[in-house]
């Protein structure tokens, strides 16, 4: 098989005339439409809707917020000072589970 | 604001029957594409309704900064591709149905000025295109029958143009050899 009969093959088979919808297509196409719920319009989301749309930003903001966490600790243990993990121990101990008020 | 943009806001406004008018309108260019990948007239036209319940579905995220035109052959492409995935599951291990005697004499014929029937021509390639991956039937339908360009490919499969160039050298040396093999037959 050459190319130039490819070609041909392509060329023969794009004049093959396009098969015409059926009178009543579009009609059919519009009954099944009304049986579908209408398109939900941008302000009509559920919450649950909702949340699935923005979860990649709540992601993306929860590691921000870890991410600092971990460098202000970092950052506050090479200067020196008690840390975040160092105030919550001292927390936990002193109010949270101190068995001396139980 | 075009015709169709001025019928999409009354429909999204709640005139639900004028999304008739707009099936009206753009049904050819539906039919238009996705006959090269189903062949069946009933099974055609349910593939043009799906195609068109997909765009009411998704009517809400058309902008309208391309044409619904060109919205619409995308959702249809899609739907072809989805539709020649099922099939292909189906239909794997069904063999080829025999090949009229005439394409097979007119494949056989180092004569290249005779020309085949459209008609033929069309189903000899849509059975030999049933040898390629639904991808690569895709690419290579829409580059040669449908005349599309690289760009309008990626557009309507959401690849990137590389590899809808990549795909359409292979699918065409793939095609070449189905239709090698074939005229042996």
């Amino acid at each position: 098989m050459n190319e130039k009969k490819l070609k041909q093959l392509f060329g023969s088979a794009r004049t093959e005339p396009v098969p015409s919808p059926l009178p009543g297509f579009a009609a059919d196409v519009l009954a099944a439409v009304h049986t579908e719920r209408r398109p939900a319009a941008a302000g009509s989301q559920s919450t649950w809707e909702h949340l699935n749309t923005l979860f990649p930003r709540v992601a993306l903001a929860a590691v921000v917020v870890i991410v600092l966490c971990v460098a202000a600790d970092w950052g506050l243990t090479e200067a020196g000072l008690p840390g975040v993990s160092d105030g919550v121990a001292q927390a936990t101990s002193q109010y949270l589970f101190n068995s001396e008020d139980l | 604001m075009n015709e169709d943009a001025e019928l999409l806001q009354r429909i999204r406004a709640g005139a639900t029957d004028e999304f008739g008018i707009l099936v009206r309108r753009h049904q050819q260019r539906v039919f238009g594409i996705l006959h090269h990948y189903e062949r069946d007239a009933q099974r055609l036209e349910d593939l043009a309704q799906e195609t068109f319940l997909k765009a009411w579905r998704a009517l809400e995220q058309f902008d309208g900064r391309a044409p619904f035109e060109h919205w619409i052959s995308r959702i249809a492409v899609r739907t072809a591709l989805d539709h020649l995935r099922r099939e292909k599951r189906r239909k794997n291990e069904v063999a080829l149905p025999d090949l009229g005697e005439d394409v097979l004499d007119w494949l056989r014929s180092p004569d290249d000025k005779s020309e085949l029937d459209s008609r033929a021509a069309a189903e000899f390639l849509e059975r030999a295109m049933q040898q390629l991956s639904p991808g690569d039937r895709v690419v290579i339908t829409m580059q040669e029958l449908q005349g599309c360009s690289v760009k309008e490919i990626a557009a309507a499969m959401g690849v990137s143009s590389i590899a809808v160039r990549v795909r359409a050298v292979r699918a065409r040396a793939k095609l070449k050899q189905v239709v090698e093999k074939l005229s042996k037959q």
